[in-house]
């Protein structure tokens, strides 16, 4: 799932014009977006939220709603022009922006009910008022089970694959069953574990170990295979010890397959920790939060603690990514 | 392979005991009502064992999956996974070809909506299975659909990038050949761009069918369902079956292998020229 973004993030096109050759069209996608935000900011603050005062006309403002939206996308369409730096943040903050306004707006056009559907505002109001119980969950969720058990895994996986590459016979027989693995559902592993370990966050990180393993040994021993015959045969032909061989060129060409299974990894990782929860936990964690919410019709907080799970899974991939771009040698 | 299988056979017997001695050991001095003496002997008799002893896999597997046709036997449960599985594919495939044909096409569409998509990913998606459940069962979504939505949800990302990457493979060669023949877009697209792009989409499909299994799974865990994997695993879970949970786990590890084999045939079928 990693190698394959980044590739497509890239793309190789050619140059658009930029939006400084031609001021019109700056303006104009500089009003475009003006509208379309301003006026979905306006929609919500002149609605009345769900519950509170009469309901409006639906359709009216579907119509409004929907139109200030298409405004908006032009404008972010006009404001994706060009190649710079802003062209490519401004986009997608200002996409998030106007689906969150216009979700705030349609909730409250139709007067959805919040045990239905929360408003991004009963969100936010619910992050802030149970913040301290969630960050607790966020912290036995993300720090205990996943970030450990991602450690754990990574690196008995890693050991695993250096014994496959050393010992040929263990390839033949080892490798197949680590692929077999992992077409496994992890979900149906995890109520086994959280059963014979016990409720405490321990079984959980156990869970996330076992279903990081199984991507980094297939990703590790690729990588460590891929080195090309060649520098091989130069390591041999300069006399270089097995071990200098190993440091310069095998590690190397692996790292990049490593780094792409541990991307994989990383949001495996939070997603088994939250199912392991469902099977049972002393009382903390976000997986149990949503289980207990949900039961008691407590969506705002549902919410919430989908958006600090998200929150806390963005920054594992990218504190991955940071390491692959901080350890990966640069090429071309 | 087979000898590590023969070595895992025979060491699961004391692996199984390790880990049963030390339960058995706590149920005998509760004073419980056991017929054995020592703790060792207790261990492949326990009725909640950490690791089942294999007479104990036996007979569960025997519980649990006979009458084949019931609804309450293991293997009726399993086609209603695979089937929420596959329509879930379905769906996640037709999404993913969808989004990619829109990334391919406009650049201001991937730079506006990519960052989401992949931020969707890192999502704990499972996170929202529940209370999509919930959503999709008040506008009377129910049954069958539900679990397909969630695992086509969880499904999407992978078919989404992996052909949007396939549909710009094509070879810069044969794109220029196909506008000397002066070949039409839909041409080039269902001659050329398809084509090219179908070895991605089976790699692509092979990581979704798992994802896809999983998030029926979990869809069926968490929403109020009376067939399939997930609840078994649920209801098992709740009542300390431990002996029901391996056997559901060596359901679940047989599908998730047989959907994949099942995807890897349809790859030899689909593009006979790609195999080696």
């Amino acid at each position: 799932m990693g190698d394959p973004v980044e590739q497509t993030m890239t793309p190789a096109r050619p140059p658009a014009r930029t939006a400084a050759a031609r001021p019109g069209a700056a303006l104009l996608t500089a009003a475009a977006l003006l509208v379309g935000v301003g006026g979905l900011l306006l929609v919500c603050l002149t609605l009345p939220a769900p519950g509170e005062g009469t309901a409006p006309d639906a359709r009216a403002w579907l119509t409004g709603i929907l139109a200030l939206l298409a405004v908006g996308a032009l404008g972010v369409r006009g404001a994706a022009q060009g190649m710079s730096r802003a062209a490519r943040v401004a986009p997608p903050l200002l996409t998030g922006l106007l689906a969150v306004l216009a979700a705030e707006g349609l909730l409250r056009a139709y007067a959805v009910p919040a045990g239905l559907i929360p408003t991004p505002t009963r969100v936010l109001a619910a992050l802030w008022n149970a913040r301290t119980v969630l960050l607790q969950d966020t912290y036995t969720t993300f720090v205990l089970e996943a970030l450990l058990g991602f450690l754990a895994g990574t690196v008995l996986g890693l050991a695993l694959a250096l014994l496959v590459v050393r010992f040929r016979f263990l390839e033949r027989g080892l490798l197949p069953y680590a692929a077999l693995f992992s077409s496994i559902p992890i979900v149906a592993l995890a109520p086994v574990i959280v059963k014979a370990i016990g409720l405490d966050w321990p079984s959980k990180t156990v869970v996330v170990a076992v279903t990081v393993l199984f991507p980094v040994v297939v990703g590790a021993v690729r990588g460590l295979q891929s080195a090309s015959p060649l520098h091989l045969d130069l390591m041999h032909t300069y006399a270089a010890a097995p071990t200098r061989t190993f440091l310069d060129v095998r590690v190397p060409t692996a790292l990049p397959f490593v780094f792409g299974a541990l991307k994989v990894a990383s949001t495996l990782a939070l997603i088994s920790a939250i199912v392991a929860e469902f099977f049972g936990t002393n009382g903390h964690g976000l997986g149990f939060r949503i289980q207990i919410e949900v039961g008691r019709f407590g969506l705002d907080v549902v919410w919430a603690a989908i958006v600090l799970a998200s929150i806390a899974g963005i920054a594992f991939f990218s504190l991955v990514s940071a390491a692959e771009t901080r350890f990966l040698p640069r090429r071309s | 392979m087979l000898i590590v299988a023969l070595i895992g056979a025979v060491l699961y017997w004391p692996l199984m005991l390790a880990a049963n001695v030390g339960p058995a050991g706590r149920t005998l001095a509760s004073g419980a009502e056991l017929d054995c003496r020592t703790a060792l002997a207790c261990a492949s008799q326990l009725r909640n064992p950490v690791v089942p002893a294999p007479a104990q896999l036996a007979q569960g597997f025997a519980r649990l999956s006979t009458p084949v046709t019931s609804p309450l036997a293991l293997p009726y449960n399993v086609g209603v996974t695979a089937g929420e599985t596959l329509l879930g594919l379905v769906l996640a495939t037709v999404t993913g070809l969808g989004l990619a044909l829109l990334l391919v096409a406009s650049r201001s569409f991937e730079r506006a909506t990519l960052p989401w998509l992949v931020a969707s990913q890192t999502v704990p998606v499972v996170a929202i299975a529940p209370m999509l459940a919930v959503l999709l069962g008040q506008y009377g979504v129910q049954g069958f659909l539900p679990k397909a939505i969630i695992a086509a949800y969880i499904a999407f990302f992978p078919i989404a990038i992996g052909m949007s990457r396939g549909l710009r493979s094509a070879d810069a060669l044969h794109v220029d050949l196909m506008r000397t023949y002066h070949a039409s877009g839909v041409q080039t697209f269902r001659l050329l761009r398809f084509p090219a792009s179908l070895p991605y989409l089976f790699t692509a499909l092979k990581v979704s069918v798992t994802a896809a299994l999983v998030g029926s799974i979990v869809a069926e865990i968490s929403t109020i369902s009376f067939s399939g994997l997930g609840k078994m695993l649920a209801e098992n879970s709740r009542a300390s079956d431990t002996v029901a949970l391996w056997v559901i786990m060596g359901y679940g590890a047989l599908l998730g292998v047989t959907l994949v084999a099942l995807v890897n045939a349809l790859e030899r079928w689909v593009t006979p020229w790609s195999r080696r």
